[in-house]
């Protein structure tokens, strides 16, 4: 009994069955009075009995027999016990061993391991130790008891603690899958702020998604966006929105078009991608100073604008999803809308959200979506508020959700109020006067080709703002220095990103914003050198200041790269 | 941008036309200083330049500065009122030779 309960305890303690197996058979051999055993185990095919323990003169661990073959697999087979007790006698003994190992077998007991018909192994025991010589070293049928019971424990314990490894296998995947979830919710930008007209909301069915939402403000004050969903909703899923959110974070930044973008957010999907998952995307851009919204949709349900007289229009997609093939598509950018929120708000959500059940049997549907934002307004709520309201009439319905549930708004209420009160023009308004704002934008790639582009932009925008000829050449030649600077010093001359030339007009001045996407500049070293020093190079900056009324770097909005501002004052 | 040299007086008459900018200014320095290793003098008639940055200038002066050193004539000519304002800016008009046209120039050097 001693032994039971030591094997028991054993088993359970110990993360090493192997150790554990062979400390029970070396105690069982012995009480039993064997010269030798082996604990036989059935591999997960079914197919072979693998010796995982052994005792006694001969090492056999690792043998492998198949099932249903000599006696420990007949055994095993009929979940029989079987003693021979004299092999000689015994037609089914093999044999093949001992002429292999030199060992003489004389006599076998072999007790099957089963736990409620489930077959285990067995364990096998040769040759009786005689005592001091009386007996005859052939095993009698009391050792066959004695054995048979010692089996069933160890076939109990030994399963146990199979049972208990699967256990901690299966909480090491728990653990791992919650730190996925919680690095796939890092991937999701934090709210931003009480005033800002952008928020979303995501809702895993399971622990991680396949769904992700994210806004960014651009060096200019748009608000750049995107919502999609990953076909299916396991770690596969979870992988593909980690990539396709981090290439919409990365490419984002790069000034794109949003038709553009998806474009080749879809490029890199599909060089890397495994057929058959996909990723439907909607990505955009919000001016927070017009109300205006560019978005591209690649295969996503219909967003829902909902305009300030109460009426809703859905916004069909314009091309199939990321990740089909270029080839296949024709590989353009995915066609653009421009929509004027007008002080409206913009829906962009999942189709877990329309398909979700409100109640059993019951799902949301498009009626149901437009109503719960009716009520919502109604009740004064704000648009994080509504959106939220939304998710939670699906989590909480009783009902387990379908599929994960993301929302994404953009609600130009605020916007348009302060545009309203501030006096700013509305677009058609915009059209009739003289501009602020933004002239003109250009995004070039960052090299010395470029630069006749930039002089001829400049030139037009200087001369629409009502410079003179003589200033405007001045301001293209202060504008080329500093593209120069980019080209040369930023990119160091091998062209590897691009510049965005923002052309304003602000308050009476001209502005040029020059935006660059390298390692930032040390601007203590940007510095003219003296005139009297009479040497190619390091004239630019003397240009710029001698030319300009203004030159600052401003922090990049994101942090990336750097943003270098000049400034000429227009004089009537 | 264009380059046309041709030989007046012993010298090379070096006309550029068009825009100077970084992705030019290095055809600039290197038929300069070809003409200037060769051991000519040089006259650069800037008549058509329609624009020149800070890269075309260093061109210049690199050439100025090569032709010294060699004991070589060097000046302008023709400059307009484009890049004269470029060569003020970076008060480069009082260091350069500078001639109404390249035959005055010529006359002067050659």
């Amino acid at each position: 009994m001693d032994l039971l309960a030591d094997m028991g305890r054993d088993f359970a303690a110990s993360r090493d069955i192997e150790g554990a197996m062979s400390r029970a058979l070396t105690r069982i051999a012995a009480l039993v009075g064997a010269e030798g055993g082996a604990l036989f185990l059935l591999d997960d095919a079914a197919e072979h009995l693998v010796c995982h323990a052994c005792f006694g003169p001969v090492d056999i661990k690792g043998l492998s027999v198949a099932a249903g073959q000599g006696i420990v697999g007949r055994s095993v087979a009929a979940n029989k016990p079987e003693m021979v007790r004299d092999v000689a006698t015994n037609p089914h003994f093999q044999g093949a061993l001992d002429e292999k190992t030199g060992f003489s077998t004389k006599s076998i007991l072999c007790a099957p391991m089963a736990v409620q018909g489930q077959r285990i192994g067995a364990i096998e025991l040769v040759n009786k130790i005689t005592n001091h010589g009386k007996g005859d070293g052939l095993f009698a049928d009391e050792d066959l008891t004695f054995l048979m019971a010692l089996a069933a424990s160890a076939g109990l314990a030994i399963l146990n603690a199979r049972m208990a490894g699967e256990l901690a296998q299966q909480e090491v995947m728990r653990r791992e899958l919650a730190l996925a979830a919680e690095i796939q919710r890092g991937l999701l930008p934090p709210p931003g702020g009480i005033d800002f007209p952008v928020s979303g909301v995501n809702r895993p069915a399971r622990v991680v998604s396949g769904d992700f939402y994210d806004f960014f403000t651009l060096y200019d004050g748009r608000i750049a966006f995107t919502l999609a969903d990953v076909s299916g909703k396991g770690m596969n899923a979870a992988l593909l929105m980690a990539k396709a959110a981090s290439l919409f974070r990365c490419l984002g930044k790069e000034n794109l078009r949003p038709g553009r973008l998806l474009q080749r957010i879809n490029a890199e999907v599909c060089e890397t991608s495994l057929r058959g998952m996909f990723v439907t995307m909607v990505a955009g851009t919000y001016d927070p100073a017009t109300g205006r919204v560019v978005m591209a949709n690649a295969g996503h349900e219909p967003p829902l604008l909902h305009r300030v007289d109460g009426t809703f229009r859905a916004l069909e997609a314009g091309a199939p999803p990321v990740g089909i093939p270029p080839e296949l598509t024709g590989g353009g950018p995915v066609p653009e809308e421009l929509l004027h929120l007008d002080g409206g708000a913009l829906y962009i959500f999942t189709d877990g959200v329309t398909e979700g059940y409100i109640s059993a049997n019951q799902e949301l549907g498009d009626a149901g979506f437009k109503a719960k934002i009716e009520q919502s307004l109604r009740r004064g709520e704000g648009a994080a508020q509504r959106i939220d309201a939304i998710a939670a009439c699906l989590t909480d319905s009783g009902q387990p959700l379908r599929d994960d549930v993301t929302l994404l708004v953009i609600d130009d209420s605020g916007p348009a109020r302060v545009r309203a009160e501030s006096g700013l023009q509305s677009d058609e308004q915009a059209l009739l006067g003289p501009i602020e704002g933004s002239l003109c934008q250009l995004s070039v790639p960052g090299r010395a080709q470029s630069l006749i582009l930039v002089r001829r932009a400049v030139e037009a925008a200087s001369l629409a703002c009502g410079f003179a000829k003589e200033q405007t050449q001045d301001i293209v030649l202060a504008v080329d220095e500093a593209c120069q600077n980019v080209v040369r010093h930023a990119y160091g001359g091998r062209g590897e990103g691009d510049m965005v030339i923002d052309l304003r007009r602000e308050q009476g001045e001209f502005h040029v914003l020059i935006r660059d996407f390298a390692v930032p500049v040390d601007e203590t070293k940007i510095k003219p050198r003296a005139l009297d020093d009479v040497r190619p190079g390091g004239l630019g900056v003397h240009f710029i200041r001698e030319v300009m009324d203004g030159m600052d770097y401003l922090p990049p909005p994101d942090g990336q790269g750097n943003l270098l501002r000049l400034k000429k004052i227009i004089r009537a | 941008m264009e380059i046309a040299i041709s030989d007046q007086g012993g010298l090379k008459a070096v006309a550029i036309s068009g825009e100077v900018d970084l992705s030019t200014s290095p055809k600039v320095r290197d038929a300069l200083l070809d003409c200037i290793l060769g051991g000519s003098g040089v006259v650069v008639d800037l008549s058509q330049v329609a624009y020149i940055d800070s890269s075309g200038v260093a061109s210049l002066v690199e050439a100025f500065q090569s032709a010294k050193s060699r004991k070589l004539a060097f000046a302008l000519a023709s400059v307009g009122a484009t890049p004269m304002r470029v060569l003020k800016l970076a008060r480069l008009d009082q260091v350069f030779i500078i001639h109404d046209t390249v035959d005055t120039a010529i006359a002067a050097l050659g």
